[in-house]
């Protein structure tokens, strides 16, 4: 038995953090098969994509099914720098897809490319400059909730058709394969191989710990108070928009990392990766493991995108539906998702006080804002 | 000269005149007692002050400076705090944390990111919890705190702002007598410090607290004077005639 529900016990969740990532770092030890190295990196990837979802809305309380854009955005500069890596300024400036579509010079834009540290640099900068000026424009006009997350679709299906029909520049429907490996100072990284599962399992531990960091500071106080009543906030002299913003885009600036990471380890960019469907599996993921779990949605994340390699060769045609009724399950009954299950299986555990156990709480004082 | 003024301020939702040419000095250092009918635009004032809606016309002066039409984080940070009509706290955090988020003094994102612990605010913390007398308290979530607590815990984070100007809408609603009383002493001792403008309908609280007393009337200023000048003036009579309240 337990004074208080040890999910809560902060040392405890560390942890378990810990444990956890300290746990996959041993994977590349028991195996080494390339393919399921590559594999294992990709769902680092979506381990990533939920980790910006769960700190977007789970912590920050802002639905954002457009998160595809910002990973998206990261995935294509990340792909034109290694695009940009084969090409020669002497004897081949252009990428081969800009040949066929009858390009005379290599675009403007894909100039910054020539060199890896600009490319990257502008592959993480561009989507988080995005997220700052979209969400300053939404969230100073006070645009939440439902209407925040159909705008931010709505700009995932603008962004999604400008890719596709910019032909010359983003070849499109077919995307860009960039031809060799992502090569850094002379260091070639090797999509088969157990570096890149544990590069990209650094960078996921990483911002893990540094975001679960966060939410513990003031600011992650200030903004589980915008969540419970924005309005009263302000009045505290807090700017919400201000601190949306910045939720808002430090969890676009992880999106684009692992859009970054995506690319180098399928080598591989198509405007799939801006598809509606897409982003709105990110949110599944998080919302099945528990948005207001930073582990949780990861977990989500590598429970649903495994079982839908593993198990979906056989259900292939039902998994979406399986899926989906797994997901109207979660949200119907367990709103806090897989984590909010443990956490109220923990509570379970707590030995409750004998006077506490008979009387209800107070009365509920307090309102929003009225007046 | 006062602190905060209110010069000629009118609003108009769509046509329906809330507020109409409505004027108020408060001079600093004194607790100002606003009175008025149900409806007489004493909320939608403080509303106007801390910028929760836009008046019309007229215009708002804090120090001499013009604070109209600013954004409510901005007349919070000038120095302006408010408790709301309906207490308005974090219902499902705690007592503490609620005092904690009020401490505003950083307003930054990325400062308050690397802000874990702060002594400065610890100490702020324990003096205010002490005057509110909510230090049994800190630990249990605001929700549960019976609604004179919750009164006091609003009052409290307004401290832990520590504004220039404290604006109180009804803070002594649904209180016991002895919460009453306790309320008045503390805001005798605040207004030692602090400039307090104060919504009540209880006439008894009115009458220890008041340093000056203004009446409001279907948005307009009916009168101003101390709590005897205005009992005695014959117009806020009848106005209060059938709508005395308490
Ligand atoms: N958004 C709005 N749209 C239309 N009318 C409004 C709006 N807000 C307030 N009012 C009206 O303005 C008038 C003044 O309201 P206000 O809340 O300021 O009164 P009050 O003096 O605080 O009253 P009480 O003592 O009941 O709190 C009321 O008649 C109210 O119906
Ligand atoms: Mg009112």
């Amino acid at each position: 038995m337990f004074k208080s529900n040890p999910y809560h016990n902060k040392t405890a969740q560390w942890v378990v953090y810990v444990l956890f990532f300290g746990a996959l770092a041993f994977v590349p030890v028991l195996s080494d098969d390339a393919f399921m190295m590559n594999q294992f990196a990709t769902y680092g990837v979506f381990g990533m994509l939920a980790l910006s979802i769960s700190l977007c809305w789970g912590f920050g309380g802002i639905l954002n099914l457009g998160q595809g854009i910002a990973f998206g955005l990261g995935a294509y500069g990340m792909a034109m720098t290694m695009q940009m890596q084969s090409q020669d300024p002497e004897t081949s400036p252009m990428p081969p897809f800009m040949l066929n579509n009858s390009v005379e010079q290599l675009p403007l834009m894909w100039e910054p490319f020539w060199h890896t540290g600009w490319g990257i640099f502008i592959a993480l900068a561009v989507p988080t400059l995005f997220c700052v000026i979209f969400g300053t424009i939404m969230f100073r006009a006070r645009v939440s909730g439902p209407f925040f997350a159909i705008m931010s679709l709505a700009m995932l299906s603008a962004w999604y058709t400008i890719i596709l029909d910019s032909q010359p520049f983003t070849n499109g429907v077919n995307g860009i394969s960039p031809p060799a490996p992502l090569s850094i100072g002379g260091f070639e990284i090797d999509p088969y191989s157990g570096f890149i599962y544990w590069m990209v399992l650094f960078l996921l531990a990483a911002m893990t710990l540094i975001i679960k960091l966060i939410t513990t500071s003031k600011f992650g106080l200030i903004v589980q108070a915008v969540r419970a009543d924005s309005e009263r906030v302000r009045f505290l002299g807090y700017s919400v928009s201000y601190y949306e913003t910045v939720i808002y885009a430090v969890s676009g600036f992880i999106a684009a990392i692992a859009g970054c990471c995506w690319v180098v380890a399928v080598q591989y960019v198509s405007p799939a990766q801006l598809d509606v469907s897409f982003s709105i599996s990110m949110v599944i993921w998080a919302g099945i493991g528990g948005r207001m779990s930073l582990l949780g949605s990861i977990i989500g994340a590598f429970m649903i995108q495994g079982g839908q390699s593993y198990l979906g060769d056989e259900f292939l045609a039902t998994w979406l539906l399986i899926l989906g009724g797994f997901f109207i399950f979660v949200v119907r009954f367990l709103p806090k998702g897989l984590a909010g299950l443990l956490e109220s299986g923990l509570g379970l555990l707590v030995a409750k006080p004998a006077a506490e156990r008979e009387s209800a709480p107070g009365p509920v004082a307090g309102a929003k804002v009225q007046g | 000269m006062g602190i905060l003024e209110i010069h000629n301020l009118s609003k108009d939702y769509s046509g329906t005149v809330v507020l109409n040419d409505f004027s108020l000095d408060v001079v600093e250092l004194t607790l100002c007692c606003l009175l008025g009918p149900n409806g007489a635009g004493k909320t939608t004032t403080m509303d106007m002050i801390t910028g929760r809606q836009k008046p019309s016309s007229g215009r708002i002066l804090l120090n001499d400076n013009d604070i109209t039409g600013l954004d409510e984080h901005e007349i919070a940070r000038r120095g302006i705090g408010r408790k709301f009509q309906v207490p308005a706290v974090f219902k499902d955090l705690t007592v503490r944390q609620n005092l904690e988020v009020a401490y505003s003094r950083q307003t930054s994102p990325f400062k308050n990111m690397f802000r874990f612990r702060d002594p400065g605010m610890e100490r702020k913390l324990d003096e205010v919890a002490t005057q509110v007398g909510l230090t049994q308290r800190l630990a249990i979530e605001a929700g549960t705190l019976s609604h004179g607590e919750t009164q006091w815990l609003e009052i409290g984070m307004v401290l832990m702002q520590d504004p220039q100007i404290l604006l109180m809408d009804e803070p002594a609603a649904g209180m016991t007598e002895q919460e009453i009383d306790k309320t008045s002493r503390m805001f005798n001792e605040l207004k030692k410090t602090k400039t307090l403008v104060v919504v009540e309908h209880d006439m008894a609280f009115v009458r220890e607290i008041a340093d000056v007393v203004t009446v409001m009337h279907m948005g307009a200023h009916l009168a101003t004077g101390s709590i005897d000048q205005i009992e005695a003036n014959a117009r806020v009579r009848e106005v209060y005639l059938g709508s005395e309240e308490h």
